[in-house]
């Protein structure tokens, strides 16, 4: 039996104070300006969530080591949204109640959006995400949602496009089931129909299965000519290697957040070899690509990586549009930094000159022109193709 | 930080309410049920879709949820009635998974992984979020209130008394002339009822639900909820409830003050310290920190002539 001494009591009380008084944290010229990101860290979208925290913190990282905003830090507050909506509803209460956070930015899945998003307009909180779902924007926000993922309409019309410009007519899909799963099919069928092809198949299969090699036989059976992977990474991963196993060389096609380098380095070089990959973009002449990739040192960056760059540019850009850090203040500044006539700028550190020299600016992003419509949407963008070479992802075209 | 307590006061509420509908199941009849978020999903789809779609009203649409995963509830307890421990285990998780995939790939149900949104609540719009927590959290804990009332009265009724013993020795109770598996099917029946009851305020408090929500992940939740506060024990699933909801918003708080971890890895830690939390409970107060005290029992000692002769 464990005896509870005053001894004992002491030296808890004591091991506490201390792990209290540790972090002090000292604070520059004016108050932080806290950002909240409420992203996933583990459940199904934690190969996602710490791509995109890094990416976040490597521009707030930048842009306080230039100085902040008028000597203004950004200070980030992370909460791992678990993908899973119940906990993420309590990560952001916390972030929006206690730390009093204006934004919130990185949630990844649709469930966890849309369960989010209502606590965050009640409480007047802007929110940036990924998530997909069309039935997000359509919410009632009241404005204080962008999000940078192209609507699935978008995406899969210029993703069928390209199929169509390959001469492959025949497209056999198999994707996991996802909010996108059923508009992406149809928008791709009705793309490749008009340049005389079809969607031959159709398959939905479940995440995390250590095999999708039934999956695989019901989508060939139709015959199709090339395949659209509708996946995530982690199932991917799996899809191409039952693909390679079962001696199957369709071309394949797949979202760009499917295949990040660890998709890659998953299976042997030859098993993902001319993977063609899909993600929205901003126009060839843009550099915000190319800043995004070397600030986070590496050749290619997929479009979650892209947005999430994104995300934190625009925070800083408004921020320092509005001199206010509240949620209305981003809610009805953020469409003044992201489109319009201003002078084209590509990165945070590049929109905060211009906006001190008192220009008007147009961010044009690393996943995008970034130009939103009333409900929070894309508006139009184009898009970025690479193929894997060797497995390495090569640069293809601007379409 | 008080809104932000209230809102965790309701979620502590909601888990109450689950723990103590699964201490019927477990705790008091023994039967090992993992598919405990498949009777909360029911009820939560069922008093939502009825009060979105149908406008019927709040009340009406959460007794229809409770009353439904009761029924499933007996359902469940009938197919199952051959299974014991492990198996049953499974089988329930198998339940819930069942369940979750089938709302993720029927779309017409209910909009599959989109989920429904825009449930109402009570007086949503009318008051501010703020009083409309706190309104809910009166509701919520009121509820829990109720409950506990009745299964502490249930507890230890002739009834509660039967399910005990089917926990601690079926065959016994069968000898005695009591039918098993009606026993089984009502502490089910309650048990689902319960669990579906919190579906039902979940999704009215937070105006959406979706597959995605009913994950393993909250199972665990709420059997470690029981498991800390102690099984078999009313007054312990309220506390486990409550304690569990602190200690997992209390790691946002402490985790991050543990120097050189990042938030990637300080996100692991919360669940490294959560399933330590559980293995400690297991070695060192197996029972629970209230263990469940058995009334009116009093073991004659053995007398001299029993422990002489051969048993």
């Amino acid at each position: 039996m464990t005896r509870v001494t005053r001894r004992k009591i002491l030296k808890g009380a004591a091991a506490a104070a201390a792990g209290v008084a540790l972090p002090v944290r000292a604070y520059a010229a004016g108050e932080a300006v806290k950002v909240g990101i409420l992203t996933p860290l583990t459940g199904a979208g934690g190969a996602d969530g710490p791509r995109m925290l890094k990416a976040m913190q490597a521009v707030f990282d930048e842009v306080n080591k230039a100085g902040g905003v008028d000597g203004r830090m950004f200070q980030t507050v992370v909460e791992d949204d678990q993908t899973n909506p119940e906990a993420a509803v309590r990560a952001a209460r916390k972030l929006i109640e206690v730390d009093k956070v204006p934004i919130i930015m990185g949630t990844w899945a649709s469930s966890v959006t849309t369960a989010v998003l209502p606590v965050c307009w009640e409480s007047k909180t802007f929110m940036m995400t990924v998530s997909g779902a069309d039935s997000i924007s359509l919410l009632p926000h009241q404005g204080y949602l962008v999000r940078t993922q192209p609507t699935s309409k978008l995406q899969s019309i210029a993703h069928a496009s390209y199929i169509a410009s390959t001469g492959k007519m025949k497209i056999g899909v198999i994707g996991i089931q996802a909010p996108f799963a059923q508009s992406t099919k149809e928008h791709l069928d009705a793309t490749i129909k008009a340049a005389g092809g079809s969607v031959v198949s159709h398959v939905i299969y479940e995440k995390d299965k250590s095999t999708y090699r039934s999956e695989i036989d019901q989508v060939m059976k139709a015959n199709p000519d090339n395949l659209y992977l509708n996946g995530y990474a982690p199932d991917t991963v799996v899809v191409l290697r039952d693909l390679y196993k079962a001696g199957i060389e369709l071309p394949k096609f797949c979202q760009s957040y499917a295949v990040p380098q660890s998709t890659l380095d998953a299976n042997p070089p030859e098993v993902s070899e001319g993977v063609v990959t899909g993600s929205p973009s901003a126009d060839v002449d843009s550099t915000a690509y190319k800043l995004a990739a070397d600030r986070l040192g590496m050749r290619e960056i997929d479009a979650y990586v892209a947005q999430a760059t994104d995300w934190a540019s625009l925070a800083v850009l408004t921020f320092a549009k509005s001199k206010e850090a509240t949620g209305s203040a981003f809610k009805d500044n953020v469409r003044k930094v992201s489109q319009g006539d201003g002078v084209k700028v590509y990165s945070a550190i590049e929109g905060l000159k211009a906006i001190s020299e008192g220009k008007e600016i147009n961010y044009e992003g690393a996943s995008g022109p970034c130009d939103f419509n009333e409900i929070g949407d894309i508006a139009k963008c184009r898009f970025r193709f690479t193929q894997v070479r060797n497995g390495k992802l090569e640069f293809l075209k601007i379409v | 930080m008080e809104h932000y307590l209230i809102a965790m006061g309701v979620t502590a509420g909601i888990y109450a309410i689950m723990a103590l509908g699964m201490n019927v199941i477990w705790g008091m009849a023994g039967l090992i049920n993992l598919g405990l978020v498949g009777f909360f999903a029911v009820g939560a789809y069922t008093s939502a879709l009825l009060t979105v779609k149908l406008g019927w009203p709040l009340a009406a649409g959460i007794v229809s949820g409770t009353a439904l995963a009761a029924l499933v509830g007996i359902g469940v307890s009938l197919i199952t009635v051959r299974m014991r421990g492990d198996y049953l285990a499974i089988v329930t998780l198998g339940f819930a998974e069942t369940l979750r995939v089938v709302m993720s790939n029927e779309l017409w149900i209910a909009n599959g992984t989109d989920g429904l949104s825009g449930i109402p609540g009570p007086l949503r719009g009318t008051l501010d979020p703020h009083a409309f927590n706190l309104l809910f959290l009166g509701i919520v804990w009121t509820v829990v209130a109720v409950l506990f009332v009745f299964l502490q009265r249930l507890s230890f009724s002739p009834f509660g008394r039967v399910l005990r013993g089917i926990r601690d020795d079926e065959g016994v109770v069968e000898v005695a002339g009591k039918n098993v598996v009606l026993f089984k099917a009502k502490a089910f029946a309650v048990g689902s009822g319960a669990l579906g009851l919190a579906g039902a305020l979940y999704g009215h408090f937070t105006s959406y639900i979706a597959p995605d929500l009913f994950a393993p992940l909250l199972t665990l939740y709420i059997k470690l909820s029981l498991l800390t506060g102690g099984l078999g024990n009313n007054v312990g699933a309220i506390v486990g409830a409550v304690l569990i909801v602190f200690f997992l918003e209390a790691t946002r708080f402490i985790v991050p003050l543990v120097p050189a971890v990042s938030s990637v890895q300080a996100a692991s830690l919360r669940e490294i310290l959560i399933a330590a939390t559980l293995l400690l409970i297991l070695r060192w107060r197996a029972k629970g920190l209230i263990p469940e005290r058995i009334a009116n029992i009093s073991l004659p000692p053995p007398t001299a002539e029993a422990r002489t002769q051969p048993i």
